[in-house]
């Protein structure tokens, strides 16, 4: 007994239906032609000869031979007209293929040079942006400087107005405040900004310098006093360890260079040449300002 | 997928019938879907087994049990008065060869009836077709062949075993071809005559007694329309029933059966790829031995695929081209509108 039979799932694929007649007899006409073919060859013997010659058959299998071979060359042509047509086709399709590569490739360049534009554009905007950034870094800074520095000014007058340098001579506390000041958020400011951007913040310092100052000596900002009422203290406040310190600060002045903060900071027995003899508490805090801003820096 | 729908032509060549079972096997395993068979002698012994059995596959295991049954137990008993009128006498025998004949229809005019059986004792082939009686009564079954797929046979119209021999040696001659065999729907045949219809399209002359079909006496269908093989390869009935695509089977080397007398036929032949002769003549045409049945159903096997994978392989790729060929134009009608898509993005670009 035979084994069980499987289906042949590529032949089964191929031969769904069967195909046309044309490639049939092409395919099949190959068959037929060898099997004539290799009894012609068996018979080529005298008698063989003799016999298909009288029965006919040799002239028979030779037409058949002639058939099959027509049929195949007839297939052929039937192939080779689908084959070129098909092939026709494959090149027309090839050639809209290359018409359309040739337009996407032109298409492409145009994009390929719209990023490298794009590309420059977006580099110079960055470097644009950059600066901006930069600028805006420095403002930022700049703006906190000058909020450090108003704060910092509210602070050191605050801690005069409240009597911190109490013990100090006026021209001390004065002197004091604007060391500490220099010293702090407010020095930075006026070190690193320009002369128009300081030149208001000391205006104000000068002001308010000025203010309290008078309010200090109870006199108004444009009334002359001796120069010694702004330079000594009673007997009861004073602290020698604050004039020490005060000494210490002020020892880069000198009496030709820096009159006022001199005589501030040391509390001379004789006056320094170029100090008046009578002095406003604007004169005072003008003079003490100037000196220690400009001349300390100079 | 439903397979390769055929009709299916087994032609006659005697034991070389094992070829067929081959052939069988190899369709079955391709999925082919026979619709009709057609069979001449042994073709048609074939071809009633395939028509009575469900399914191809099924036909194939059975023709192959047989043809391995055949190969240990050959169905050639000799009718010994037959066998011995033809070794004493030989011409003179011929000549005589009538008595059944005679011997019918004197009965007849007497009003007495002798069995057929004795008759074919009498007058019929050199062998008895008792062997061949009990193979289809072993593997054949009436009420499934009745039922099954649409069989035709092919049968000579018998003058005698000597007029038959002589009509078909004149046609191998190329003298004067033999009258056409005909053709015989098997299921519409009374059940009682299509066994004798069977095994009259088998009936070889002088080897095996004809057979009755309708009070005339038919033998092998392969003697019909000799030159052409119009009957030993019987395409005609499935092409009258509307059959266009048919396999064709042949049992001999260099068969002179045209396709090109059929134009309006798609037809594959199977033909074989190498000489099916084993020792040739009737060595073969009764070589029901075990070394040369089981050659043949191989051969039979091979060749039918190497056949079908020729006109595969061409379908294949006639449909890769045609199916490649469809594809160059799978994508076209969206091109306008991607045309359009893109020109308009260019043009927003060069703004």
């Amino acid at each position: 007994m035979s084994a069980a039979i499987g289906k042949d799932s590529a032949l089964l694929e191929v031969l769904g239906t069967l195909p046309e007649k044309f490639v049939v007899d092409f395919a099949n006409g190959i068959d037929v032609s060898r099997d004539h073919i290799a009894v012609q060859r068996q018979r080529t013997g005298m008698f063989d000869r003799l016999c298909d010659g009288f029965t006919g058959k040799g002239q028979r299998r030779q037409i058949e031979v002639n058939a099959s071979l027509a049929d195949g060359v007839a297939g052929s042509l039937s192939w080779l007209t689908e084959l070129t047509g098909s092939l026709a086709k494959s090149n027309l399709a090839i050639s809209r293929v290359k018409q359309r590569v040739v337009m996407l490739q032109g298409t492409l360049t145009e994009v390929a040079v719209h990023a490298g534009n794009t590309r420059e554009q977006l580099q110079q905007l960055e470097q644009h942006l950059n600066r901006r950034a930069d600028g805006f870094e420095h403002e930022l800074v700049r703006i906190d400087m000058v909020q450090r520095a108003g704060i910092h000014l509210d602070l050191v007058l605050s801690k005069w107005q409240s009597g911190v340098f109490a013990h100090l001579p006026l021209a001390g506390r004065c002197y004091a405040a604007l060391e500490e000041l220099r010293w702090g958020a407010f020095g930075d400011f006026y070190r690193n900004t320009a002369a128009v951007q300081r030149s208001s913040h000391l205006e104000l310092l000068r002001h308010r310098a000025l203010g309290q100052l008078a309010a200090d000596a109870r006199v108004a900002g444009s009334d002359r006093i001796d120069t010694t009422g702004w330079l000594s203290t009673t007997e009861s406040v004073r602290s020698a360890d604050l004039e020490e310190g005060l000494a210490y600060l002020g020892d880069w002045a000198t009496a030709e260079r820096a009159p006022f903060v001199f005589a501030a900071a040391n509390v001379p027995y004789d006056l320094p040449m170029l100090l008046p003899r009578r002095c406003s508490a604007e004169r005072l805090a003008g003079a003490l300002v100037a000196e220690v801003f400009d001349g300390a820096e100079a | 997928m439903s397979g390769l729908r055929v009709g299916l032509v087994l032609s006659g060549g005697g034991a070389k019938g094992a070829y067929q079972a081959g052939v069988v096997k190899a369709l079955a395993e391709m999925g082919t879907q026979v619709e009709a068979v057609a069979g001449a002698s042994i073709g048609a012994l074939n071809g009633a087994i395939l028509a009575s059995t469900p399914s191809l596959a099924a036909g194939a295991a059975r023709m192959e049990e047989l043809w391995q049954t055949l190969a240990t137990e050959p169905p050639l008993k000799y009718n010994l008065p037959a066998y011995l009128k033809l070794a004493l006498a030989g011409g003179m025998t011929l000549s005589a060869g009538n008595l059944d004949v005679y011997l019918s229809r004197l009965s007849a005019l007497a009003g007495v009836n002798i069995p057929a059986d004795f008759l074919e004792f009498l007058g019929g082939g050199v062998f008895s077709s008792g062997p061949l009686h009990a193979l289809i009564n072993r593997y054949l079954d009436p009420e499934a062949l009745q039922r099954g797929l649409p069989l035709y046979i092919a049968a000579y119209e018998s003058q005698d075993g000597r007029s038959d021999l002589l009509a078909a040696l004149a046609a191998e001659a190329g003298l004067r071809d033999t009258r056409p065999a005909e053709f015989f729907h098997v299921q519409s045949l009374p059940p009682a005559q299509q066994r004798d219809a069977l095994l009259a399209s088998a009936a070889i002359p002088v080897l095996f007694a004809a057979r009755k079909i309708d009070e005339k006496s038919y033998t092998d269908g392969g003697l019909g329309g000799w030159i052409a093989s119009q009957g030993n390869t019987p395409i005609t009935p499935l092409l009258e029933s509307g059959i266009r695509n048919v396999i064709v089977t042949h049992l001999c080397d260099g068969s002179l059966w045209s396709r090109h007398a059929f134009p309006d036929a798609n037809i594959i032949e199977i033909r074989p790829q190498t000489s099916i002769a084993r020792g040739g003549g009737f060595s073969d045409l009764l070589g029901f031995d075990q070394q040369k049945i089981p050659s043949w159903i191989a051969q039979g096997y091979a060749d039918t695929r190497a056949c079908m994978q020729r006109v595969m392989d061409a379908t294949a790729a006639r449909d890769a081209l045609g199916a490649s060929e469809k594809g160059l134009t799978v994508h076209d009608d969206s091109l306008p509108v991607l045309d359009a898509d893109l020109n308009a993005a260019m043009a927003r670009l060069r703004r």
